[in-house]
């Protein structure tokens, strides 16, 4: 882990390495490496991330032939062996080393191959290493790393580009390359598939602008449909409480165009044959435009809403002091509403509203127990302190005006960062140490912050391979290096940090994609304006 | 005296010339009755002989010749020199015997004597005067001559021998005459101004001739008119034997017309001896004093005649008169030039060293020598030896060199020096000199180092003036027909968009969704929200109608009030006034939640006030409308000119009203509205016009293509006219908080520009192109219909003929 920390600072440090925009001019665009003649490659030592746009134009069939190229044969082997013969010119040593588990572990020992090998050779080699003589053994795309930095060319430009040397006895890592197998029957929606959430391993939540949202047992059936919303579905959250946890129910909430929030729950337990219809058990009112964005506090007490009227608000999940709320909405209810016809559904307002943002708030993230980020129109990160206190918490089972009058009086105690000057749509918070923020907007810019870094705003990456807004983006939730976005040019694009190229593309897609998202750790699953929920799995993350 | 013109050394004193015969003793005198011809010639006869033997050009002197005159009229022509001109013996004894030298005589006699002869003169003198007045009256007796001659010539021969015996002792003379010169000459001084000093001759019978005394005992009278008898003549031997005896007979001359001898004087003899030398007869008299031209020969000469000067010499001439009339007319009519022109000279030597002319002193860095000919060498008339001679692969290879490089004469071996030829490119090479000097440019070529980048205005770079809207990322597609207007809404989150094909449609800006379409049933010619965000109400002009639609998207609360406000009654319009009436009629529209306002014509525009109560449309009068109250004004009630757009200020009631061919703006602050200032826009027909958000400035686009910035501040003329589009500007756009504008046009593309409002009053509004929106299609000759800023965001919609709505992101 230690190492992987300095990995990642070094990456940083060489993006942000001055002159790297400069190369960025002179290089022009992206490049394809193999074409890429020695004294370019030196450029690409500090190549930035926004020349590598548009790499998927070359990535995909590379990728695509994978397959083929590695299925062992003789006849290839063959092959590979002639064109081993003709550039054998230099060979290098290199020993192969990996973390991944004995079946898929060679042998330490080094050996001399042709400098001019690519990705595919390579893992020719280690397929050819691991096979040995089994016949059984089914060759696997394996994806490459020299001093934490993916290959993405041939072996001897890798080296002049990075100023290694050629003499010592090179140590390549392989990974298990991405190769995310395509869904062949999308799960069909209604109408734009406007959000998706994926953090549960079982169920797979979205939103549709057909004002539902819909459960998704193992990417495959709709088990529930949560009906209630009057307008399109924007955000929906999966809420994890411990005690849901444990007997099966799931608390989900959603956030729509309707104004409103609302908090569902269903029990999972029971095998469900038929779409099930569900009904929110709380409607969280207050906001005053459209609510863009939502997301649970993750010991699942408290979810956090971002709206069209600037503002964000807090509301507490908790249905234990029901009496209150009851009261109100009965009265309400006496009063004019007839839609709410529901006995069970309950009204909430909000704990606290965070003004402070001058436009939409596109995107909320809860990501740490005190820290609640924001993503706006108005060009404008937000870290929001709710550093609400140990005595705080404990109150949880009587929120009272101690309560409302400490979180209050915290409110105010955000940082903020102008950072692009681009509307932002969508943010995330991970990597490493659960601290980089992602962020996509107004540009086809994925760019990425380390807001530790005093004194500088610039981003640390930026990944400019889309070619229109970017709707969506995602860390994976346990690796450092991945995430995934998506963007309006139909394509969700899966990232390293440590390569400027997007590792793959899904363009399964036909329309702008509006979200996107990890699923089981190993999965993405996307939904767009084609009315479709697309799961591409089989992707390995080490 | 004389007018004759050659110009000389005269002596000044003395007998020689006519000053001293002024002044000396001899001076001719003219007053007393005698001819003045007869004078002078003696006097001219003398001064002739003088001058020239003083060898300088002899002056002529027209001399007077008194008595009887031995040689008569002047021989010779007065100018004309002589070069061995000396006195002859002859002449000097008519000088002496004419009798004008008294003075000579003067010193040698008694005091009785010359007193004698001095009257006897006289007396001769008055009677040869009277005779001569008696022959003037006998014309036809003309003076004989002969015998004077004959006379002259006796007395010559007899001088001629005491001259020649004098000669021998003309030095000692010399020093005599050195030694008296002071005396005689305050003498002659003395004596000269007497006019009586004459000796008058004895005989007195005047200028007969004096042959008719020939047989006569008397030779004449006396002055008392006695016979003078004639002396009994000697034989020639007694007289030879008489001057032999005698001693002083050398001196002796003999007077034939007085019958005497006459013992010349030692002063008479001086001067004879100085004569015949050649010297003046004074010895005092300075032959080359200096000239002093005492006479003003030109005019001052005495009048020939004593007649009055004539008037003509007073008055101006006449024919002058006319002649300079001629002249003032051909100067005028610039038929006499003055000023000749300036004769250049033909060929002009380009070479010429100029350093040393003087309009080159300045510029003396400027001269440009003739480039150096290359000198003559010797090569081409050579006959080398083999080993100079270059070898075939040499002279191919000269071949590759460059032409300038390239030897011009390849050596050639001949059999003999003399059968070298001559240098065959000489005449060419001659000929390029020539051209090479001719065709030199003689300029030094001044260049401008000048960065063309730094003529231009500072403009800031586009780089800072982000962010601007610059590229497309959001396309709205659904309408089937060309868009013609939009309206995004107040808050950013919807766009409305109203097209040919009859339909309303409201998008979600942020996806490009379509939420809602309305089909109105006729082109929509514009859209336009309600500039509240919580009154999502949606004007729409179409055909005659406008309608006020209820696009549902504000919380329920909000839909309560929009729903109260776009209630009509129809009663209640119907008893309105009866001009409102005619002007519109507010009605509840049938199917959709609006309400309908009728017009009586077509509605170009409609326009909300920022309060979001009034509203105009353009049907092409001007109406004003009420929202809340659902009424509507005709405030201007004559316009000049066709309305073809108009807006409110956005905070103060003032309003813009754009006909085709400038902006009116009207107070609306008084109960009628007020013309306050006509923006005169200058361009063909304005189509739009846009207002900043501050107020102050205002563009109009024409259908020329151009765009006028006003700065009401400033003046009612455009601050900036802008050529920027090919075609007709279709719609202008301020931002409302980002310093841009922008400008919509049937080409095809939208305009962006930046367009910084200062605060401050000194400092013009900064205007900067930013960018050329392209991407919609040309579709029936319309580009892009309509072009709007995203409230909040640098982000700019443009609507286009092609049926997309676009949005350019920053």
């Amino acid at each position: 882990m230690a190492r992987k920390t300095n990995l990642v600072r070094t990456l940083s440090n060489w993006a942000l390495a001055p002159g790297r925009s400069r190369f960025c001019r002179a290089l022009g665009g992206p490049t394809r490496p193999s074409g890429i003649r020695p004294h370019a490659t030196f450029l690409l030592r500090n190549l930035p991330t926004r020349v590598l746009r548009r790499r998927q134009e070359w990535e995909p069939p590379q990728l695509r032939c994978l397959p083929a190229f590695l299925f062992f044969s003789p006849a290839a082997e063959m092959d590979s062996a002639g064109i081993m013969g003709e550039e054998a010119s230099r060979q290098l040593q290199v020993r192969f080393v990996t973390k991944l588990l004995p079946p898929l572990k060679v042998p330490p020992r080094s050996i001399a191959v042709p400098s001019g090998l690519t990705r595919m050779g390579l893992s020719e080699i280690v397929n050819h290493i691991l096979g040995g003589g089994d016949s059984d053994y089914q060759p696997q795309p394996f994806d490459f790393l020299i001093d934490g930095e993916f290959v993405r060319m041939s072996l001897e430009e890798f080296l002049l580009a990075k100023g290694i040397s050629a003499e010592k006895i090179l140590e390549i890592e392989y990974v298990k390359a991405v190769v995310p197998r395509k869904q062949d029957d999308p799960c069909l929606h209604d109408d734009w598939v406007s959000a998706v959430d994926g953090s549960n391993t079982r169920f797979i939540l979205t939103g549709c602008y057909d004002s539902f949202a819909r459960v998704w047992k193992d990417g495959t059936s709709c088990t529930h449909v949560l009906e209630g919303h009057s307008g399109a579905v924007t955000s929906v959250s999966f809420i994890n409480r411990k005690e849901a946890q444990r007997d099966g129910t799931l608390y989900v909430g959603t956030a729509s165009k309707d104004r409103t929030l609302r908090l569902w729950k269903f029990d999972t337990v029971e095998p469900v044959k038929n779409m099930e219809k569900v009904r929110a058990f709380k409607v969280l009112n207050g906001h005053t435009a459209a609510v863009q964005s939502i997301t649970s506090e993750p010991s699942g007490d408290m979810v956090c809403s971002g709206s069209w009227d600037c503002t964000m608000k807090l509301w507490a999940l908790n249905d234990a002091d029901a009496e209150g709320d009851q009261v109100s909405v009965k009265k309400r209810k006496a009063n004019s509403d007839a839609s709410l016809d529901e006995e069970s559904q309950l009204e909430g307002g909000a704990i606290s509203t965070f003004n402070g943002h001058t436009q939409c708030v596109s995107s909320v993230v809860w990501a740490e127990r005190q820290t609640i980020y924001s993503a706006s129109w108005d060009h404008s990160v937000r870290r929001w302190d709710v550093s609400t206190g140990e005595n705080s918490w404990n109150m949880r089972k009587s929120w009272g005006t101690t309560f409302m009058k400490k979180f209050r009086r915290d409110i105010p105690s955000f940082e903020m960062w102008k950072v692009c000057g681009k509307a932002l749509n969508c943010l995330d918070v991970g990597g490493e140490g659960f601290a980089l923020i992602a962020a996509g907007g107004s540009d086809p810019v994925l760019r990425i912050w380390d807001p530790r870094r005093p004194g500088s705003l610039a981003p640390v990456y930026q990944f400019s391979s889309h070619s229109s807004w970017i709707t969506s983006c995602k860390w994976h939730r346990r690796s450092w290096f991945h995430l995934v976005s998506a963007s309006y040019d139909g394509k969700v694009m899966l990232w390293d940090l440590r390569t400027a190229w997007p590792l793959s593309v899904i363009d399964s897609h036909t329309d702008k994609v509006l979200c996107a998202d990890w699923w089981k750790d190993d999965s993405l699953i996307s939904g767009g304006a084609d009315s479709k929920l697309f799961i591409s799995s089989g992707i390995t993350i080490q | 005296m004389s007018k004759t013109g050659q110009t000389g050394p005269l002596p000044r004193a003395g007998l020689t010339g006519p000053d001293s015969l002024r002044r000396g003793p001899c001076r001719p005198r003219f007053t007393n009755g005698r001819h003045p011809s007869q004078p002078r010639l003696i006097l001219w006869r003398a001064g002739e002989a003088l001058g020239c033997v003083a060898g300088a050009p002899a002056r002529p002197v027209q001399a007077t010749w008194r008595g009887r005159c031995p040689a008569g009229p002047p021989r010779s022509e007065p100018n004309r020199t002589e070069p061995e001109l000396r006195p002859t013996p002859e002449d000097v004894l008519g000088f002496l015997l004419c009798g004008a030298p008294e003075c000579l005589v003067s010193g040698g006699r008694t005091e009785d004597e010359e007193e004698e002869r001095r009257k006897k003169r006289k007396m001769a003198r008055k009677s040869r005067e009277q005779e001569k007045l008696r022959l003037k009256k006998i014309p036809e007796e003309k003076v004989p001559e002969g015998p004077a001659r004959d006379g002259d010539e006796e007395h010559g021969e007899a001088i001629d021998d005491g001259a020649l015996r004098d000669q021998q002792g003309s030095s000692r003379d010399e020093e005599d005459s050195g030694r008296v010169r002071g005396e005689d000459g305050e003498v002659a001084a003395e004596e000269s101004d007497s006019s009586e000093d004459e000796v008058p001759d004895r005989n007195t019978i005047g200028g007969v001739p004096l042959k008719w005394y020939d047989e006569e005992e008397h030779i004449g009278y006396d002055v008392s008119g006695k016979k003078i008898r004639k002396q009994a003549k000697r034989d020639k031997i007694d007289s030879f034997l008489a001057g032999a005896d005698d001693a002083k007979s050398w001196r002796k001359i003999y007077d034939e017309y007085n019958d005497e001898e006459i013992d010349l004087t030692k002063d008479e003899r001086r001067i004879i001896r100085r004569l015949m030398k050649g010297k003046t007869p004074h010895a005092d008299v300075d032959p080359y004093a200096p000239y002093v031209d005492w006479f003003e020969w030109e005019d001052k000469g005495l009048p020939l005649s004593s007649a009055p000067e004539p008037k003509r010499r007073f008055t101006p001439s006449k024919w002058e008169h006319r002649k300079v009339v001629q002249y003032v007319r051909a100067i005028r009519k610039g038929w006499i030039k003055f000023e000749k022109p300036k004769e250049e000279p033909r060929f002009y030597d380009l070479w010429g060293d100029e350093s040393t002319s003087v309009e080159n002193e300045h510029h003396r860095l400027s001269y440009i020598p003739a480039p150096k000919p290359k000198a003559p060498g010797h090569e081409e008339s050579v006959n080398p030896s083999v080993e100079y001679v270059p070898t075939q692969e040499e002279v191919n290879s000269y071949q590759l060199m460059d032409e300038e490089d390239r030897p011009k004469l390849i050596p050639k071996r001949y059999e003999s020096l003399r059968s070298v030829p001559a240098y065959e490119h000489g005449m060419r090479e001659v000929f390029e000199r020539c051209l090479d000097l001719y065709l030199c440019p003689r300029t030094r070529k001044k260049r401008i180092n000048i960065d063309p980048e730094s003529l231009k205005p500072k403009l800031p770079s586009r780089k800072d003036l982000k962010p601007y809207p610059s590229t497309c990322y959001l396309e709205y597609k659904g309408h089937t027909g060309s868009v013609l207007s939009i309206s995004i809404e107040v808050t950013g989150q919807w766009i409305a968009s109203g097209s040919t094909d009859g339909t309303v449609r409201v998008w979600e800006i942020e996806t490009g969704r379509c939420l809602r379409i309305w089909e109105i049933g006729e082109a929509v010619q514009h859209v336009a929200w309600n500039p509240l965000p919580d009154l999502p109400v949606l004007a729409v002009s179409a055909g005659q109608d406008v309608l006020m639609l209820n696009t549902g998207l504000g919380d329920a609360e909000q839909q309560l009030r929009i729903k109260e406000l776009l209630h009509v009654e129809e009663p209640s319009t119907l008893d309105d006034a009866g001009n409102n009436i005619s002007l519109v009629r507010w009605v509840q529209h049938g199917k959709l939640d609006a309400i309908r306002l009728v017009h009586l014509k077509a509605v170009s525009a409609v326009e909300w006030h920022s309060k979001g109560d009034y509203f105009i449309t353009l049907v092409p009068t001007l109406l004003i409308h009420r929202l809340s109250k659902k009424l509507t004004f005709n405030p201007l009630k004559r316009l000049h000119g066709l309305p073809v757009s108009s807006v409110f200020h956005p905070s103060r009631r003032i309003l813009f009203v754009a006909t085709k061919k400038n902006v009116r703006v009207y107070d609306l602050s008084k109960e009628t509205p007020t013309f306050v200032k006509k923006l005169e826009t200058g361009v063909r027909e304005v189509s739009s016009v846009a207002i900043h958000p501050a107020g102050d400035n205002v563009i109009v686009g024409s259908k020329d293509g151009k765009l006028c910035w006003f700065d009401m501040d400033l003046s009612s003329q455009p601050y900036k006219t802008l050529r920027t589009h090919a075609k007709d500007i279709t719609n202008v756009a301020f931002h409302r908080s980002y310093p841009l504008f922008a400008s919509s046009s049937d080409d095809c593309t939208a305009y962006v520009f930046h367009g910084m409002v200062y605060s401050d009053l000194n400092q013009n509004p900064l205007i900067v192109p930013l960018e050329i929106l392209r991407g919609h299609k040309d579709s029936n000759g319309r580009g892009v219909m309509d072009c709007k800023f995203h409230p909040r965001q640098p982000w700019l919609f443009t609507a286009g003929a092609d049926s997309v709505v676009k949005l350019f992101c920053h």
